[in-house]
C-alpha cells in the first residue's frame, strides 16, 4: 500500500510503540513461528494468506486480527487441524 | 543474472492474481540497480506452493520521488526480483 | 453466512485461545514451547542492533563489515544465525535513510525487538515511500533542506537497519554509554541520536 492516500497521522506515541497491545497477539505471533519451524506454512504463503482477507477485513482488522485470519485460513486450507 | 549496478531498469506493469512482491507503486517506473542482494526463491511461487519454485536474482533498485509521485526530492529503494524487471 | 459472520465478530482474544487449542491437540506445538518462545522474545531487542551501531562508531574495521556484510558483523557480536540478509545503511550529512516494508511489515526483529505498533501501521506503510519529510516530522524529526532521505522499502529476504551519524561531543563515552545512545527508532530512521 506504498503511497496510497487517506491514512491519516502516524502513531508514533508512546503507545504506538508497543509491539505486542495485548497477550493474545503474541500468542498469534508465537503460532505463525511455530507453524514455520514446522514447515507447515511458508512466510510466502502466510503473507499471501494475508492479502486475500477479503477487503473490508483487512482494512477492519488490527495488525495481528490479519495475523489471525491468515492463519485461520491456511489451516483450514491445508486441513492442519 | 541479467543486471548489474548501475543498471536502468523498469519494473513490469500488470497486476497479476497470485502473491507478488512487487509493490503496485513501482510498477511501470524505471530505476537503477543499486545491489545485487543474492539468489533467492520467488515468493510468487512459494506461496502457490509451485515446487520447485524459480529462483532468481534479487536486486535493489532505486527510483527517484520524481518519477514515482511527479514530485519530492527523496529517493525510494525496493528489492525486486528479476523476473519483476526489464530493460528500459 | 450467519456462521461466518459470527465467528468474525468473536473478539480475536477468543478466536486465538481456540486456534492455539486446536494445533495443541493437532499436535503442531505444545504450551511449553509456545511459553518458552515467548520467554525468549525478550532476547530479540534494540540493544542488539544499537550495540553494533555503537561498535560502528568506535572501530573502523567494523564499521566497514557492517555496511560490507551485516550477517558477518551481527556474528561478530554473538547475534544470528538469521534466515534474512541483514543489510545496514550508513546516514552521513548529506543522506538520511529510513526503512519501510510496505508490503506487509518486515524488520529485522533479532537485532530490534518485535516491531511497534506504528511501523505496522497503515499510515507508516503508505506514507513513508511517499512523503518521508513530513512523516519524519510527525516523529518530532526535522532535517535540512539540503539533506537528501532515502527511503528503503523491505520487499524481500533482506532487512534493513540505518546506522545512524555519532552524535558530536561524544568522544570520550565508553561502549556501554554509547550503545545507550543508539534508540530503536534511530536504526529505523524515524529518530536522530
Amino acid at each position: 500500500m506504498g503511497g496510497q492516500a487517506g491514512f491519516g497521522p502516524v502513531p508514533a506515541g508512546e503507545d504506538g510503540g508497543v509491539p505486542f497491545a495485548a497477550d493474545w497477539e503474541a500468542h498469534v505471533y508465537a503460532l505463525a513461528k511455530m507453524l514455520r519451524r514446522r514447515g507447515v506454512v511458508n512466510d510466502d504463503e502466510l503473507r499471501d494468506a494475508i492479502e486475500r482477507l477479503p477487503p473490508q477485513q483487512y482494512l477492519a482488522a488490527s495488525y495481528y486480527e490479519r495475523w489471525l485470519g491468515a492463519l485461520e485460513l491456511l489451516v483450514a486450507e491445508k486441513g492442519l487441524i | 543474472m541479467s543486471y548489474q549496478p548501475g543498471s536502468r531498469v523498469r519494473v513490469r506493469a500488470g497486476d497479476p492474481d497470485h502473491h507478488t512482491r512487487v509493490p503496485r507503486y513501482v510498477r511501470g517506473h524505471t530505476g537503477e540497480v543499486v545491489a545485487v542482494l543474492g539468489h533467492w526463491t520467488l515468493p510468487d511461487d512459494s506461496a502457490r506452493g509451485i515446487t520447485p519454485p524459480r529462483t532468481e536474482a534479487c536486486y535493489a533498485v532505486r527510483f527517484s520521488a520524481a518519477e514515482l509521485w511527479g514530485s519530492g526530492d527523496h529517493t525510494v529503494t525496493v528489492d525486486l526480483w528479476e523476473s519483476y524487471l526489464d530493460r528500459p | 453466512m450467519t456462521g461466518h459472520d459470527d465467528h468474525e465478530a468473536q473478539p480475536a482474544a477468543a478466536r486465538a485461545r481456540r486456534l492455539e487449542e486446536q494445533l495443541i491437540t493437532a499436535g503442531l506445538t505444545s504450551d511449553d514451547e509456545i511459553d518458552e518462545f515467548l520467554t525468549g522474545l525478550s532476547g530479540a531487542s534494540p540493544v542488539n542492533g544499537a550495540r553494533m551501531a555503537a561498535r560502528a562508531w568506535t572501530d573502523p574495521r567494523y564499521r566497514d563489515l557492517l555496511l560490507d556484510d551485516g550477517n558477518a558483523a551481527a556474528a561478530e557480536l554473538g547475534f544470528g544465525p538469521f534466515s534474512y540478509q541483514l543489510r545496514v545503511i550508513a546516514n552521513d550529512e548529506d543522506v538520511h535513510n529510513v526503512i519501510v516494508c510496505t508490503l506487509c511489515s518486515c524488520y529485522p526483529v533479532s537485532l530490534l525487538g518485535p516491531s511497534p505498533g506504528w511501523y505496522k501501521s497503515f499510515a507508516y506503510r503508505s506514507r513513508t515511500v511517499r512523503e518521508p519529510r513530513a512523516v519524519l516530522a510527525e516523529f518530532g524529526v526535522t532535517l535540512p533542506d539540503t539533506t537528501q532521505i532515502s527511503v528503503w522499502d523491505s520487499t524481500s529476504e533482506a532487512r534493513y537497519m540505518v546506522l545512524p551519524q555519532r552524535p558530536a561531543g561524544t568522544g570520550g563515552l565508553a561502549a556501554g554509554d554509547l550503545t545507550a545512545l543508539v534508540s530503536r527508532n534511530g536504526l529505523i530512521g524515524t529518530a536522530l541520536v
